[in-house]
């Protein structure tokens, strides 16, 4: 289980996440809800080990975060790959790094999951669409068989309809796998859809936490409010007509 | 009265990425253009303004990004200017004042560089520069996708109010087929350089006739929240 | 206003920078500096008495640091000190072959940007055709060709078989034409092709095409928004030749026989004068410093992002 305990992160001497908890158990997701420079980013380099926290504890099951035990998807897919290796070796990077065995069983079994065509991987990050990169993306991340993946703006890079595709290719691989996932997101839709849980960030401290559930139905926050009215008005999330 | 376009194509590298289209806007519409990404939705943009503008049609486009409209070493009041002496208007500082503040700038000084605002200022700035003389038809490409959700959702509301009670057509270009349907009343589907669809909001949401267009529907949205 | 500081903080940083080094090397040349200046003042049969009293008189026996004391003090009131060999103060009689260099320089500069503005634009409106390759081919075949080379050339044609123009010396703006245009083509060659892919770089601005749409004409886009975005790039180059037309100017002038500080310089030289070779030496960094304190002003005016950004 991940556990941030007051986490506060200093940059440049200002403080950008301030006392910050929040827990994540196995197979759950937690969605952190936020606008650009609310500290999102910030927060999955803290966990990460990226970054440095000045104060508060980050751990997964009472000890810190080892090296390999936490993977990242990022939001832009192509970027993420060494443009020049295929993605076959991008993908398979965190086995070497953690010196684990080839499985290739398993690597069939995901790639099944995520709906990738095994020939796919032997070409170049470019060569493939955004979504296609991005499904690797998450392949890489799974691969090593980590407790704990953080997603940052997962989807944001791809179109409406890809979206939901891929979050529901993930969602049924996280029942499959039992990881536990943040998503960094400020997509309402995709927390709605998803989360179990829902943390909403704003100037770098938590204005309101709450039970995915509990969250939709009546948010508690002013800005949690706003988020969501803003979802509806956009056509993110539809409200049932009665 | 409609804004009637006929045969309108364009080609990239001598392949035809846009088939020729016949397009009938209607005054004072709210229509969406939705497709998935490649479907050449921006390149129909560009080559329905450039026609338009030929005709000498008053018509604006808001491109996806503020950078795609602003000179980062101009400022903002250069940028105002200039586009007033465009239009063959002479500098109106209630109208400028009138104008930004319908689009939630009010008070803000102009003597800035566009960089010096945040995105989802300078893309209004960009609605409000578009919006300087009636128009007959305003394009608005992605106008959600650089902006955040709060900060985008105002935005459409703000533009909606300004042109509620003028003749001007609103074209919507997504590839989000939930944004365009809460926000147009008519929706054409774009797939491949053709346009397969061009219905009434509701009918294309009750019975979408295509593939493209049943996948666009059944991802329209996340979720639904119970009243 | 903090920008401004930095940058001229960063101005004083670079000349004090330089001072400093001048006078090490200075200092930890072979042989002893007092020597020096005394075999060159004097002749190679100098006495022991007179080498120690040039040492004292020159701040040489107290250590680096007063003898640095001693030689900077001067230079920062003006006082370049004088002649090793004629004992004469050197800063007037550099000011005036500055005086006689500085049109030649101008003159260079001006040639330079006459024909390369009009060539890059006309290259860059027309790029891909016969006349953008005329235009580079014309710009690489003036890089390539040395000035002394095309010095001799122009002399040949317009002084010895045209006798339109005197071939040396100097009085008449006449006189200024051949050494002008040498320096000047050079010049026009190297900014042509800079100012030329700047150009092309500039059109292609992203948000080029929504000034086209909203109606703002082509000479107003030329001006208002290529041009500044244009001149980041070409600014510093110019700024640069600038400062090298003193390299320049020291090979014309003895190709053509014009007293100046080219000249001057090679006379220096010759005559082991180390207190006028120096003199050259920190002039030619100050001038380097103020031109690119200038280029760093005028980029700070164009576009205050330029320098600013953290990583």
């Amino acid at each position: 289980m991940l556990n941030v305990n007051n986490l506060t992160v200093q940059l440049g001497g200002r403080e950008i996440i301030s006392s910050i908890s929040l827990s994540v158990a196995p197979g759950k997701t937690l969605a952190v809800l936020g606008e650009s420079g609310a500290g999102k980013s910030t927060l999955v380099g803290a966990i990460l080990g990226l970054l440095r926290a000045s104060s508060g504890q980050i751990s997964w099951a009472g000890k810190p975060i080892e090296r390999g035990k936490a993977a990242l998807v990022m939001q832009e897919p192509r970027s993420a790959f060494n443009p020049r290796l295929p993605l076959r070796r991008s993908v398979l990077e965190p086995l070497y790094a953690g010196k684990l065995p080839d499985d290739p069983a398993r690597l069939e079994r995901l790639c099944k999951g995520l709906e990738i065509d095994p020939n796919m991987l032997d070409r170049l990050p470019y060569q493939v669409s955004i979504g296609q990169a991005q499904r690797a993306g998450v392949l890489r991340a799974l691969i090593a068989s980590p407790p704990l993946i953080l997603f940052d703006e997962p989807l944001s890079a791809l179109d409406a309809v890809t979206q939901k595709h891929t979050a529901k290719l993930i969602s049924t691989l996280q029942q499959e796998e039992g990881f536990a996932a943040l998503i960094v997101t400020h997509d309402m839709g995709y927390a709605a859809a998803h989360a179990d849980s829902i943390a909403v960030l704003r100037s770098g401290h938590i204005e309101e936490m709450a039970t995915a559930e509990n969250f939709f139905r009546s948010p508690q926050s002013q800005y949690g409010q706003d988020l969501l009215n803003a979802a509806v008005s956009l056509g993110a999330i539809e409200r049932a007509v009665i | 009265m409609a804004i009637q376009i006929n045969g309108l194509s364009a080609s990239r590298a001598g392949r035809l990425i846009l088939h020729p289209t016949d397009l009938t806007l209607p005054v004072g519409g709210r229509i969406g253009l939705v497709g998935p990404s490649g479907s050449g939705k921006s390149t129909l943009c560009h080559a329905l303004v450039d026609h338009l503008l030929a005709e000498s049609i008053a018509v604006a486009h808001v491109p996806q990004s503020p950078d795609e409209a602003l000179d980062p070493l101009r400022r903002l009041e250069f940028h105002w200017r200039q586009a007033e002496r465009a239009l063959g208007l002479s500098h109106d500082r209630e109208r400028q004042r009138t104008l930004l503040a319908a689009l939630g700038l009010d008070g803000r000084p102009l003597n800035v560089r566009p960089w010096e605002w945040s995105r989802g200022m300078q893309q209004r700035f960009v609605i409000a520069l578009a919006l300087l003389a009636p128009l007959e038809l305003l394009i608005l490409d992605e106008p959600t996708s650089a902006l955040d959700p709060i900060i985008a959702a105002a935005t459409l509301d703000l533009v909606d109010d300004h042109i509620a009670n003028t003749d001007t057509t609103l074209l919507i270009v997504t590839h989000d087929l939930g944004l365009a349907a809460t926000r147009a009343e008519r929706l054409m589907v774009l797939s491949e350089g053709r346009i397969i669809e061009d219905a009434a909001t509701e009918d294309l949401l009750s019975a979408p006739a295509t593939a493209v267009t049943q996948s666009l529907v059944a991802h329209r949205n996340w979720a639904e929240l119970p009243c | 206003m903090k920008k401004l500081f930095e940058i001229f903080l960063r101005a004083a940083v670079v000349l004090a920078g330089t001072a400093l080094v001048t006078f090490t090397l200075l200092w930890y040349a072979p042989g002893d500096p007092a020597a020096t200046i005394a075999v060159a003042r004097f002749d190679s049969t100098v006495s022991a008495e007179i080498v120690d009293k040039i040492r004292i008189e020159a701040g040489l026996d107290a250590g680096f640091w007063p003898a640095f004391r001693h030689w900077i003090g001067p230079i920062l009131v003006g006082d370049l000190g004088n002649s090793s060999v004629s004992g004469t103060p050197i800063w007037p009689e550099m000011r005036t072959v500055i005086a006689l260099t500085m049109p030649l320089a101008m003159l260079g500069m001006t040639i330079g940007l006459v024909i390369s503005i009009p060539l890059a634009i006309l290259a860059a409106c027309n790029q891909g055709t016969w006349i953008d390759r005329g235009a580079i081919a014309l710009a690489s075949l003036g890089a390539a060709i040395p000035g002394f080379w095309l010095a001799l050339l122009l002399i040949l044609v317009f002084a010895v078989k045209l006798s339109w123009l005197p071939a040396m010396g100097t009085g008449t703006a006449r006189h200024l034409i051949l050494p002008g245009l040498t320096l000047g083509l050079g010049v026009a060659a190297s900014l042509t092709r800079i100012l030329r892919s700047a150009l092309l770089e500039a059109r292609n601005a992203p948000f080029l095409p929504a000034f086209i749409r909203r109606g703002v004409g082509v000479h107003e886009r030329a001006l208002a928004h290529i041009t500044p975005h244009a001149a980041i790039p070409v600014l510093t180059v110019v700024g640069l030749e600038l400062a090298f037309l003193l390299e320049g100017a020291v090979m014309v002038e003895v190709v053509f026989a014009r007293p100046g500080i080219g000249n001057f310089l090679i006379q220096a030289i010759q005559a082991r004068d180390f207190p006028k070779v120096q003199a050259v030496v920190l002039l030619t960094a100050v001038l380097f410093v103020v031109v690119n304190l200038l280029i760093d002003i005028s980029y700070h005016l164009i576009d205050p992002r330029v320098g600013t950004q953290d990583a």
